[in-house]
């Protein structure tokens, strides 16, 4: 079974170089952490703190009752100094837990092996408890991909090393630096969800991480398969579609082709949330670009924020600077360094604008059809920019626009420089609300 | 929350690739050099006059009706002037400068800068222009008169007092060789000279990704099987006449053919099958014009018959419910 591409797509060039090579450090705890309650897509947290109590590393400072959601624990000890409204990078504002951190820093001690609980549901059990989410970028709870519908059962797990992202390398590193986390967890993962076998799916641009992963792998039933280089290969249905053939339908989740995919440092988590009981208070970020002095992957803890990371990395060279949350592809451009590094952030992306794309003037589609031979959900990007534009909700929908999955290659190569993704973005909750009753 | 003034805040994506409509419309100007520098070889300063006065007109005309429709001038693009060169290139050299520059003014007023621009036009500026100017001949007639007085010649050129190679074709005159026909063989429009040359051009189009292979190869090869079933030499079809310039030049326009491969292909069929009609049916006239700009009116509906399914989505249950 070779993978076979996928239909649209592009080949971008990758600007990995500044740091794909480049170790994980760990840097300096932070003075101050801002810890949101809400860094998974679902229900917000409740805070379990107040203002003036003092706080362990691993700590559950934020939990909800709600099935889709996740908690979320204190990065690091300190005192708790505000429970309020704070910025995130999402451009949003979210509740969020503010904590002084104490300067003597107790470690956090891992739960003894024997406590470890390999049953399906003690599996799913502390993966919830970990508060873990997908962390590739979307946030999605992890215990609840665990859980499939009944009628939908899960025969293969992928897991997702493509980091088809230009620039980003976290998931380049933790391959290589942690594959024996990798697959433990990957093997976690498969018996959690009672799945045959488990792909680790990795693009062919990153042959030292398939490399550590296949002499590290004794298990008959993970197998490690390279993809072409390719974006978006990491996008969910895109990845199922190239390894297994099958085909998400549109509005549907993979588990109704029997897949579940999740990130390679999900896995990482989920080892050491079976393992040692480990939440997930810290992750491997990637601060890169060609305006950061000193490009890094670093472990951050969760609620660091952006400013003190960039510090760790030299500051940038030159301002303005264009500080990407994510990837430049798909990533948010912040307007403000005071917003925390979350669970679900893979990298920081740091450009000088100069090189770096800002909206400018657009002009009419000139029908060029770039965008329909690049769409990888085999959508009509050219249409929809035309109905989003002059804001017809219902041709806009009837274009499919909800079924964008925000990838950016319509606008990467459109000729007359129109910001397809901004009107898709701007488009989808007007889909929404007239969809409402 | 105050924003950073020393952050630079816009939509993702933050990269793009390096191609503008402004570059690709230079690339087909560019690709347009080889056969214009043949065609100035031939006809000398009748040639360099017509090309300058239709570049000049679109120029004046794109300023005129930017400036009257309250917007901003777009020569940047290169639209313009690539409208103006190929109305010279489907012109015989000795044309009189007045209905070039009408056809050029035809074409990027009312068929592009009416349309709403570079973009919006449903038509080839160009092939509208020259259309336009068939179907007003009586306004042509009379300008013919009022302007007599002022035609432009830089003497007669040896090369148009023979016939084209279209019309020998017609005639049943005996054809010149296939290698003559290939390099040059002047005689009719500008963009006639010589299929050579607009084949380098096409070639560079191509390896600058411009060129989608569909339109151009289903025109082509259309045309070739038609003619060949009807008893007629196919390679003569395909060198002669504004074929090459039509197929590879004219009906590939991004903006008036449609944007679905399939679609393309349909496209191209049509074509060729309304040239071979016009040229066996209704000589002498030349159908390729014709033929890419009637089908320009066919394009919406050839894309909505043409849609791809969704990912994820099958043929069968695919929505086909879309309006255009």
């Amino acid at each position: 079974m070779t993978p076979k591409p996928f239909m649209g797509g592009l080949k971008i060039p990758h600007y990995k170089s500044f740091t794909e090579h480049a170790s994980i450090t760990v840097i300096p705890a932070p003075e101050q952490l801002v810890i949101p309650l809400r860094q998974h897509i679902g229900a917000p947290c409740n805070s379990l703190v107040k203002v003036g109590d003092a706080v362990t590393t691993g700590q559950k400072i934020g939990d909800s009752d709600a099935f889709v959601s996740a908690p979320v624990h204190a990065s690091l000890s300190g005192r708790v100094t505000a429970v309020e409204m704070r910025p995130s990078h999402s451009g949003q504002d979210v509740p969020s837990v503010v904590i002084d951190v104490d300067d003597a820093q107790q470690p956090w001690c891992p739960s003894a092996p024997e406590t470890r609980d390999l049953t399906k549901d003690g599996i799913i059990a502390a993966v919830k408890e970990a508060g873990i989410v997908g962390m590739g970028g979307a946030g999605f709870p992890t215990a609840v991909k665990l859980q499939p519908p009944a009628d939908k059962p899960v025969d293969t797990v992928l897991l997702n090393g493509c980091e088809c992202e230009p620039y980003l390398t976290c998931d380049h590193r933790v391959m290589v630096e942690m594959p024996e986390q990798i697959l433990k967890g990957a093997a976690y993962i498969r018996q959690a969800l009672g799945a045959e076998t488990v792909l680790i799916c990795v693009e062919d641009n990153k042959p030292d991480a398939v490399e550590a992963l296949r002499q590290r792998n004794t298990d008959q039933s993970t197998r490690i398969v390279t993809v072409p280089t390719k974006y978006p290969q990491g996008a969910e249905k895109q990845l199922i579609k190239a390894v297994l053939g099958r085909e998400v339908p549109p509005q549907l989740l993979p588990f109704a082709v029997g897949v579940v995919v999740q990130n390679v440092g999900t896995a990482v988590a989920v080892c050491e949330a079976v393992d040692q009981g480990k939440p997930l208070v810290e992750r491997v970020v990637t601060v890169t670009g060609d305006n950061i002095a000193d490009p890094k992957n670093l472990r951050v803890p969760v609620g660091t924020l952006l400013s003190h990371v960039i510090e760790q990395c030299g500051g940038l060279i030159k301002t303005p600077a264009k500080v990407i949350v994510g990837g430049p592809m798909t990533g948010v451009a912040q307007k403000s360094l005071s917003v925390p590094v979350t669970k679900a952030v893979t990298g920081i992306t740091v450009l000088n604008p100069a090189t770096a794309v800002t909206n400018g003037e657009y002009t009419h589609c000139v029908r060029c059809g770039r965008c329909v031979d690049g769409c990888p959900m085999l959508l009509y990007p050219n249409q929809i920019s035309v109905f989003c534009e002059a804001n017809l909700v219902e041709r806009a929908r009837q274009w499919n626009t909800m079924d964008c999955i925000e990838c950016g290659i319509c606008a990467y190569v459109c000729p007359s420089n129109r910001p397809i993704i901004r009107f898709v973005q701007d488009m989808k909750p007007r889909i929404q609300a007239a969809q409402r009753p | 929350m105050k924003a950073d003034a020393e952050l630079v805040v816009s939509s993702a994506p933050h990269l793009r690739d390096n191609r503008t409509v402004g570059r690709a419309m230079r690339d087909v100007f560019l690709a347009l050099m080889p056969v214009t520098a043949v065609s100035l070889y031939f006809f000398r300063w009748n040639a360099l006059f017509l090309i300058s006065v239709c570049l000049i007109t679109a120029v004046f005309t794109e300023i005129l009706f930017r400036r009257m429709m309250k917007k901003e001038p777009t020569l940047h693009d290169w639209s313009a002037v690539l409208t103006g060169l190929f109305v010279a290139m489907l012109f015989p050299a000795t044309t009189p400068w007045w209905k070039a520059a009408l056809a050029v003014f035809i074409g990027i007023g009312l068929a592009k800068e009416l349309a709403g621009g570079l973009g919006r036009n449903r038509f080839n500026p160009a092939l509208f222009g020259l259309v336009a100017l068939m179907l007003l001949s009586p306004l042509v007639a009379f300008l013919d008169e009022q302007f007599a007085s002022l035609y432009v010649s830089f003497g007669t050129v040896d090369v148009l007092t023979q016939a084209t190679p279209l019309a020998m074709l017609h005639q049943g005159m005996e054809m010149p060789s296939y290698t003559s026909l290939l390099t040059a063989f002047p005689g009719g429009a500008l963009g006639e000279t010589s299929p050579l040359f607009l084949f380098i051009g096409a070639a560079y189009l191509f390896y600058r990704g411009h060129l989608n292979w569909r339109i151009p190869a289903s025109i082509l090869l259309t045309v070739a099987a038609l003619t060949a079933v009807l008893g007629q030499n196919p390679i003569e079809h395909l060198l002669v006449g504004s074929l090459p310039l039509g197929a590879f030049f004219m009906a590939t326009d991004w903006v008036t053919s449609p944007f679905t491969n399939k679609g393309k292909v349909i496209f191209g069929v049509c074509i060729g099958i309304g040239v071979v009609i016009f040229r066996l049916g209704l000589a002498p006239t030349e159908g390729v014009a014709y033929s890419i700009l009637i089908m320009n009116g066919f394009v919406p509906m050839i894309e909505r018959w043409t849609l791809r399914p969704q990912f994820g989505q099958n043929r069968q249950t695919m929505a086909r419910s879309v309006e255009p």
